[in-house]
């Protein structure tokens, strides 16, 4: 099994870079002034409060929102020419919400992940169904698979889709808010498997998440969005609070759990 | 004792010509129906059909008055209505809904000017209204065959497509399928439906030989692949019901294959929610 990626990468290769990027929604300004590059390997969180414009930021990245202002390039492609669409994958924020009673087994969505522009009038070869059954096992839903998605809890329906993104084989990973509605546990582990992904299949993370402690434990940089947008790097010694403090206001305080850091939190 | 000497036709009728073409193209156009409705039902389009059979009805009077194949004629308006209600839906014109409403209209009162100016060919008119599958041809048989083929080949080509968008155009798109020229090459496989439903079962009930088999089979809560397998079951059982029912009491074969169509659902859901509730 072809768990890891073992082509070796430049730590300072740059898969993102974003450049004085405005972003309009019916007329206002949601995001403004951003700039930040991400490298190869990065865990990224993306927070700040609702309405800041997490949501429009990853859009406007994706090229699903038009830029106003600002340049954004993707493994060194200007955005508006951006054709390596093969190497992004993206998880949005209401990708739970789809039909429940839609006839799809868990092992036909993650197949969905694999139809590409490239494969189009063929089915699916045994390469392909090799990487849905690997990514199926890699989630750990090998037992789930011929069930009904709609079947499924939360957590697993979350872990599917990731499965979904997963056969993309993706270099660069965007999750849009995966755990909301989850309970304490199931996004303990969830956010443990994208650490996993993200060292063991040296796949670039980007997440837009509330969970600040899993930010600032496990996730390299932070990126703070309340229309303006202030990128971090964490590091061991790093206080939350001094980054928190540019986009929630002077007086937000933030009680860090250091403790989960090193206990429950280290065991990847 | 009544029904002894019709069960004893019934080896007799099989052996007809009429009766095997009817049960063939039945057949056919019930496979494709199951397959097609099932996209159309998971697309929250259902009453399209509906719809678009109405609108086929304007096509089907211009085939009549101009002496072309009205089949041919009604294929080529229905697969344009598909197309305008994409493209109103599309660019914010109408919803759905009320991009169905206005084909439906504008086909359905074209065709009532046409009649009333070539002074009605009541006839065959009303075989269209209420389906004639016991009086097809060789050459609409052949049609029939032709198109069918056409229309599985197509979908088991464009198989995962066809999958991946109608569970997420959106993701479809962002993956790089060409979501706009396959929903173009679904509206026309669409159309073709639609109008081979028209010589079975009649323009009213087209919408339920779409709608009823998928129906049923997503009663199972099944994968994909089974569900299409359940519909298409569901399908051939209504229309051969149907059709030997009709030929052997003399009832109209649309009322029966539709009505079986109808029991078999009503017996199925009832069995999944009120007797093994999954």
């Amino acid at each position: 099994m072809n768990m890891t990626n073992q082509q070796s990468f430049d730590d300072n290769d740059v898969v993102l870079e974003v450049d004085g990027l405005d972003v309009y929604r019916s007329n206002s300004k949601v995001v403004e002034n951003a700039s930040f590059s991400i490298h190869r390997g990065d865990y990224v969180g993306i927070i700040g409060p609702n309405g800041g414009g997490k949501t429009t930021l990853l859009l406007s990245i994706l090229g699903e929102i038009p830029v106003d202002k600002g340049h954004i390039k993707m493994f060194g492609e200007p955005s508006h020419k951006f054709s390596q669409w093969d190497k992004v994958a993206y998880i949005p924020q209401n990708a739970m919400d789809f039909d429940h009673f839609f006839p799809l087994s868990v092992k036909e969505l993650v197949s969905l992940g694999r139809v590409r522009r490239s494969n189009l009038f063929r089915s699916l070869n045994s390469k392909d169904w090799e990487k849905i059954d690997e990514a199926i096992e890699f989630m750990g839903l090998s037992e789930l698979s011929e069930r009904r998605i709609g079947q499924l809890s939360g957590g697993q329906k979350q872990r599917a889709f990731v499965a979904k993104a997963l056969v993309r084989d993706p270099e660069l990973l965007f999750l849009d808010e995966p755990i909301s509605g989850m309970d304490f546990e199931s996004q303990e582990k969830f956010y443990k498997m994208l650490s996993n992904l993200n060292t063991q299949r040296n796949i670039t993370i980007m997440v837009v998440s509330h969970d600040l402690t899993a930010v600032f434990c496990r996730m390299s940089r932070v990126i703070c969005v309340n229309h303006n947008v202030h990128d971090s790097l964490i590091e061991p010694d790093t206080d939350p609070n001094n980054i928190l403090k540019k986009v929630y206001g002077e007086h937000f305080h933030f009680v860090f759990h250091d403790h989960k850091c090193k206990g429950e939190f280290n065991g990847v | 004792m009544v029904f002894e000497p019709l069960l004893g036709d019934l080896p007799q009728l099989l052996r007809m010509p009429f009766f095997q073409m009817a049960l063939i193209g039945g057949c056919l156009v019930s496979i494709i129906c199951s397959i097609m409705g099932l996209f159309l039902v998971l697309r929250q389009e259902s009453m399209i059909g509906d719809s678009v059979a109405h609108t086929a009805f304007g096509g089907i009077a211009l085939g009549l008055l101009l002496g072309i194949d009205p089949i041919l004629t009604a294929m080529v308006i229905s697969v344009l209505a598909l197309l305008a209600i994409s493209y109103m839906r599309s660019k914010g014109i109408a919803q759905s809904d009320s991009a169905m409403a206005i084909m439906l209209a504008g086909g359905f009162s074209l065709g009532l000017i046409i009649i009333s100016i070539a002074g009605g060919f009541t006839v065959a008119i009303m075989d269209y209204l209420f389906g004639s599958i016991l009086t097809i041809t060789w050459s609409d048989m052949l049609l029939i065959g032709i198109l069918a083929v056409v229309v599985i080949l197509v979908v088991i080509l464009l198989y995962k497509e066809l999958v991946a968008i109608t569970f997420d155009e959106r993701a479809s798109r962002m993956n790089g399928i060409p979501v706009s020229a396959i929903s173009i090459v679904f509206n026309i496989l669409m159309g073709i439906t639609i109008v081979l439903s028209i010589k079975v079962v009649g323009i009213i009930l087209v919408v339920a030989l779409l709608v009823l088999p998928a129906l049923t089979a997503l009663q199972f809560q099944l994968s994909f692949r089974n569900t299409i397998i359940y519909s298409i079951m569901f399908g051939l059982i209504s229309m051969i019901t149907g059709i030997i029912v009709s030929g052997m009491m003399d009832v109209a074969a649309a009322g029966v294959i539709v009505f079986t169509g109808i029991l078999i659902f009503l017996a199925v859901t009832g069995y999944r929610r009120y007797v093994v509730p999954s």
